[in-house]
């Protein structure tokens, strides 16, 4: 059996139904990251955005990278991100007050910010292809090991001295009380 | 109806508009947040915003399209030493303050 080509009775594709249905996702979770009172909470609603950015990765036609990022973000940062929640949580935090004072000013620019970026892209002839391509994950692994060799050694080393240093930070004086 | 709709994941502008929206977000939980965590949180979604940039315009130019996955790729690897080095500054921050909330780190204005 084979799909049809566009979706019945709605008149658009199957991809773009995907691409709809992944984009609302991102964008309702990335709000409720940044409105949520309960900051667990948010670091949630932060891995569904990224699960839902990784497909929308996918749907570009960079597979790779969409794996990264379930990898990356989904199984590493966050899990940083609440660990570092947790181990930062007061119980007798005022829970009411999760804004700043400049937060209406602050979501007056940000509006603006987005009305301003989609005015630009709208206005731009940006010379693009009429349909995607689909990156080959071979191609990527030339590239990478190849053209790119010295920024992938520069950031492994960058990543290394990064791990070390927030345990060094991190990490309790001797003789510290708590 | 709704065949203004049809095509939508096949323009770049759909993709660079969505990129622009989370950078927003974004940049909105930086401003207006007062834990410091959250503000770590919006940091990683306005990368994220900005590698979906990359990725869209590496999906619509053949000439960039390997290229894309690269820089992505190694901006995935420097967000996450990023987050490392914020979070372990958070926590030590946190020990000597006992609090999470940027506004009440003022030391420096007394």
């Amino acid at each position: 059996m084979t799909l049809p080509e566009t979706i019945p009775l709605l008149g658009f594709g199957w991809d773009d139904l995907l691409f709809m249905i992944f984009a609302a996702i991102m964008v309702g979770s990335a709000l409720l990251v940044v409105i949520m009172k309960d900051i667990i909470r948010s670091g949630l609603a932060m891995i569904i955005a990224f699960a839902a950015l990784a497909g929308i990765y996918v749907l570009a036609g960079a597979p790779v990278v969409g794996a990264a990022q379930v990898l990356v973000y989904i199984g590493a940062i966050s899990v940083l991100v609440l660990f570092a929640i947790m181990l930062t949580q007061t119980k007798n935090a005022p829970r009411s007050l999760v804004f700043q004072t400049q937060a209406f000013p602050a979501a007056i620019a940000s509006a603006v910010l987005a009305i301003l970026i989609a005015v630009v892209v709208a206005s731009t002839d940006w010379g693009e292809s009429a349909t995607r391509i689909w990156t080959d994950t071979r191609d990527v692994a030339g590239r990478l090991f190849d053209g790119f060799v010295l920024p992938f050694e520069v950031v492994s080393v960058l990543l290394l001295g990064a791990v070390i240093g927030s345990v060094y930070l991190a990490k309790r004086e001797r003789g510290e009380e708590n | 109806m709704l065949s203004i709709l049809n095509g939508l994941s096949q323009s770049l502008d759909a993709y660079l508009v969505l990129s622009g929206v989370l950078f927003a977000i974004g940049s909105f939980g930086f401003l207006a947040r007062r834990n410091a965590i959250s503000m770590l949180m919006s940091i990683e979604l306005m990368l994220n915003a900005v590698n979906l940039a990359v990725i869209s315009f590496g999906a619509f130019n053949l000439k960039l399209s390997v290229d894309a996955s690269v820089i992505a790729l190694i901006v995935m690897a420097a967000a996450a030493a990023e987050a490392t080095i914020g979070l372990a500054i958070v926590i030590a921050i946190y020990r000597n303050k006992k609090t999470p909330l940027v506004d009440e780190y003022d030391a420096m204005r007394q």
